[in-house]
């Protein structure tokens, strides 16, 4: 799938659109994801959650992250990408769950601003078909 | 006097017949076992002549009479001689019969054991199951995983009720029963696949590697083996080919799932992918070479704990596609596609065995 983002569409996308150009002119040397470094502030996280139409939050080097990653990808979606260092961890995950009323575990999978799941849901919904309709109503994807 | 006449007396202390025609007998038999015995059979023809020459009867007692008593003391003293010789060779005849016996006995004996231990140990440790056979599982020090024997012991159980299953799956397709009773049977049939992959979770957290190689299963089954299981696409590919008619509804969804399906099996091979490069880099760090390594190992086994993680998504990927199948199709159509699945993985369990009994060249 070609990742056809038109420069336009992606600026009118949502009000954050200037770190979003920033994100996005990142990406494009770095295979399609871009990868974002919490550094374990409260704002920092929140922020990211709230700024980007999907992320993934993983420990670093995981190989699961790396395979929702993947899937976004190939359905054309560029995903913002946290890597979260083994220090930080636990910090981040608490403040993901406070916002988000639950436990959260890595791979977390944030769409639209809100929590979506962790790679469990992102497979079943795959299948289902029910994924790419959720991604294009929070402007994910664009086909 | 050392009457003739007692060697044809059957002897009470060694339980035997005559002598002579007892050396004939086992003459023979030691002929045909093999054993090369060849006084026995000599004494025989010796024995044969001996008769034919003496004027004296077999059956009678060659008591000497005074006639004779010159001409005959000379044959008579060879005759004595053969028949002691004769005795002796009897003799040793049936001590060799007697060791022979007890040899065979105590082999039989161990060979009765060996067979008792080797059925304790297939029960224990399900090696012929899969139908070959893999000491892969034991480790160095032999000691066998349980949670291995348990799941061996359920997967052949989960056989016997797969088979069961599908005889019942042809006898409602060909009868004329209900929708909803054929949906029990098709949920059924669901409901088993998933037991299987329940087993093979509990079983992964024992030993992931064993999930992974296949061990479990044939040959053939393995040859085909994606991270401990089948490919769902492939799977699917069977499947579509043996439902028709589709209406273009189901062929549209089912196109759907067969990409979906791709999509997510090239994402968890990617991952599985980037594991071995994890694994394999962290292994390798530091200097090779130095002896010491423990390090290196340690952390390599915290990265392969992922691998868990891999085969169970790889389930619940085949799960997941299963059922969004049996919601595509009508009940019916489930009912055939779970049969058609059960068969294709009968036949390639025949193909295993096909396979291992095969004559081949000689290398």
């Amino acid at each position: 799938m070609q990742e056809a983002i038109p420069y336009k569409s992606y600026m009118a996308a949502t009000a954050g659109g200037r770190s979003r150009l920033h994100n996005f002119l990142e990406g494009a040397g770095n295979g399609g994801e871009h990868r974002l470094v919490a550094n374990g502030c409260e704002n920092n996280v929140t922020k990211l959650v709230v700024e980007n139409a999907v992320i993934v939050f993983g420990r670093r080097g995981c190989c699961m992250c790396h395979v929702v990653n993947r899937l976004l990808l190939g359905l054309g979606v560029n995903p913002a990408v946290c890597e979260v260092d083994e220090e930080k961890e636990e910090a981040v995950l608490h403040e993901l769950s406070v916002t988000n009323g639950g436990g959260v575990q890595f791979p977390a999978v944030f769409v639209g601003g809100k929590l979506f799941g962790g790679l469990d849901r992102v497979m079943s919904t795959h299948i289902t078909g029910e994924l790419v309709p959720i991604l294009k109503e929070a402007g994910a994807l664009w086909l | 006097m050392d009457f003739p006449s007692t060697q044809f007396v059957p002897s009470r202390m060694m339980g035997t017949y005559e002598p002579i025609h007892q050396i004939g007998m086992w003459g023979e038999n030691f002929k045909s076992i093999g054993n090369p015995s060849i006084s026995a059979s000599v004494i025989v023809e010796v024995d044969n002549k001996l008769e034919n020459e003496s004027e004296t009867a077999s059956h009678e007692m060659p008591a000497p009479s005074c006639k004779h008593d010159q001409e005959a003391s000379k044959p008579f003293d060879k005759i004595q001689r053969r028949l002691a010789q004769n005795r002796e060779a009897a003799r040793k005849s049936r001590l060799r019969k007697k060791a022979y016996v007890q040899q065979l006995e105590s082999s039989r004996l161990k060979l009765i054991q060996l067979e008792k231990e080797l059925e304790q140990a297939r029960e224990q440790q399900g090696l012929y199951i899969g139908g070959g056979l893999e000491a892969g599982h034991l480790g160095f020090s032999g000691v066998v995983n349980p949670g291995i024997a348990a799941f061996e012991m359920e997967y052949k159980h989960w056989m016997q009720v797969q088979n069961r299953q599908l005889g019942e799956l042809r006898t409602a397709l060909n009868a004329q029963i209900s929708d909803i009773e054929l949906r029990i049977v098709v949920e059924n049939g669901m409901s088993h696949y998933f037991e299987l992959f329940r087993m093979k979770s509990t079983v992964a957290k024992a030993d992931v590697f064993y999930v992974m190689s296949g061990t479990w299963k044939t040959s053939a089954e393995r040859f085909f083996s994606w991270i401990g299981g089948f490919r769902p696409s492939e799977l699917l590919k069977v499947l579509v080919a043996q439902l028709d008619p589709l209406t273009d509804q189901q062929i549209f969804e089912v196109c759907n799932l067969k990409q979906s399906c791709q999509q997510a099996e090239d994402a968890l091979s990617q991952g599985m992918e980037k594991l071995q490069e994890t694994v394999s880099a962290t292994l390798a760090a530091g200097q090779l070479g130095q002896g010491t390594y423990f390090p290196q190992v340690a952390m390599a086994m915290e990265k392969l704990e992922a691998l868990v993680c891999f085969v169970n998504q790889a389930d619940h990927l085949r799960q997941e596609t299963l059922q969004q199948m049996s919601h595509i199709l009508t009940t019916r159509q489930a009912a055939r596609g779970l049969l058609a699945l059960g068969e294709y993985i009968q036949r390639l369990q025949d193909l295993s065995t096909l396979w291992a009994t095969h004559p081949r060249e000689p290398a």
